[in-house]
């Protein structure tokens, strides 16, 4: 009877020792995986952030507390690749976590950045047509009407001017 | 004395001139002129933030130090990448001529943003471990970049013409391109040859 439950025990430890090792296999190759998957995630995510913080850029707006957060962010993302390259799972995952929770908000941020950038521009270059617009139109009318009394004020000054008679000096 | 004729151009040439003044602004606007030459910059500097007292002899051990640094005049912010290297005399280089980066992979990598005529410097501590000396071989085993080790295994030959064992620390520039959505090698990298002189 103790003989058949000492078997019993062995078996069993020994099946745990070979799923412990089976697992231990598994458990790197998921760690490998995950810590792979979210670098790539926030490696994607900080890409992401950064072409909208361009686009708000281009689109006129102040960029720098956006690019003070990419840099944060970038420092993170940095931090976690190399740590996965030399094999330290579990800190990528941490460092690469952390790099997309920071970059998280930045494209929200971009995006009402660019909307008030553009509308800024809009209102912008609709007051500046309209003062090149009021401008020439104002100059161009005040010139007509010089043009208009200039007109017969010279016509005046020449019917005033006396005939000049030229002898010819070669007959 | 003008006639009027000659009146008339003259005031044309007055609102022609008047109405290009008053459009100025706007055109100012809508068009855009070509802006000057884009590039960037790749440098490094020694301890002291000069362009002097670069490591050169190092050994095993000892803690070395040079700041990597990065200048944006690309016209638009930037987001740069910058490898950290390390190769023996055999080993390739970048090839400046194709624009090809070095084969070798990253060891260590900083990541930057910058805007336009915005640059950056960040610190490059590094040391190494497990240097060993045979006959006329040197061998580095690990090197510690920022306090991360990398296994490196790396060998060279003693250079009887320079005298040394020469390692070489080079850092390359990549840039990343909306358009294709990736990071190209941007065909600027700087050196430091390092002479391992002992144990």
């Amino acid at each position: 009877m103790l003989k058949r439950v000492l078997k019993g025990s062995v078996s069993f430890l020994l099946v745990l020792v070979l799923v412990g090792l089976f697992s231990h296999g598994v458990f790197v190759v998921r760690g490998a995986d995950g810590a792979s998957s979210s670098v790539g995630e926030a490696d994607v995510a900080v890409r992401r952030a950064f072409n909208a913080t361009l686009d708000a850029e281009r689109a006129g707006a102040n960029v720098s507390g956006l690019m003070a957060k990419l840099n944060e962010a970038g420092e993170l993302l940095a931090e976690a690749e190399t740590a996965y390259r030399v094999g330290n799972f579990s800190e990528a995952v941490g460092k690469a976590d952390q790099c997309y929770m920071l970059v998280d908000g930045v494209i929200g941020e971009a995006s009402s950045l660019k909307s008030s950038a553009l509308a800024d521009a809009q209102a912008r270059f609709s007051s500046t047509l309209m003062f090149s617009l009021a401008g020439a139109v104002v100059f161009v009318t005040a010139l007509i009407l010089i043009w208009v009394l200039f007109k017969p004020f010279y016509a005046k000054k020449l019917l005033k001017m006396k005939p000049e008679v030229a002898s010819n000096v070669d007959v | 004395m003008l006639t009027f004729e000659d009146y008339r151009v003259v005031f044309a040439a007055v609102g022609l001139i008047g109405v290009l003044l008053f459009a100025s602004p706007t055109l100012g606007l809508v068009l855009h002129l070509p802006g000057g030459e884009r590039f960037s910059e790749l440098w490094v500097l020694g301890p002291g933030h000069m362009a002097e007292d670069y490591p050169f002899n190092v050994r095993v051990n000892g803690s070395y130090m040079v700041y990597v640094g990065v200048g944006n005049h690309m016209g638009s912010s930037s987001y740069y990448l910058v490898y950290v290297k390390f190769r023996n005399e055999t080993e390739p280089l970048p090839n400046a001529t194709t624009g090809a980066p070095s084969v070798l992979a990253p060891l260590y990598e900083y990541r930057m943003f910058l805007e336009d005529g915005g640059n950056s410097d960040v610190p490059l501590n590094f040391s190494f471990s497990n240097i060993s000396f045979s006959g006329n071989q040197s061998a580095v085993g690990s090197l510690t970049i920022n306090g991360v080790p990398f296994i490196v295994d790396k060998s060279v030959s003693w250079d009887a013409v320079n005298s040394g064992y020469y390692y070489q620390l080079f850092i390359e520039l990549w840039i990343y391109s909306a358009e294709s959505d990736d990071f190209q090698y941007h065909n600027r990298f700087v050196s430091r040859w390092l002479n391992m002189t002992g144990i």
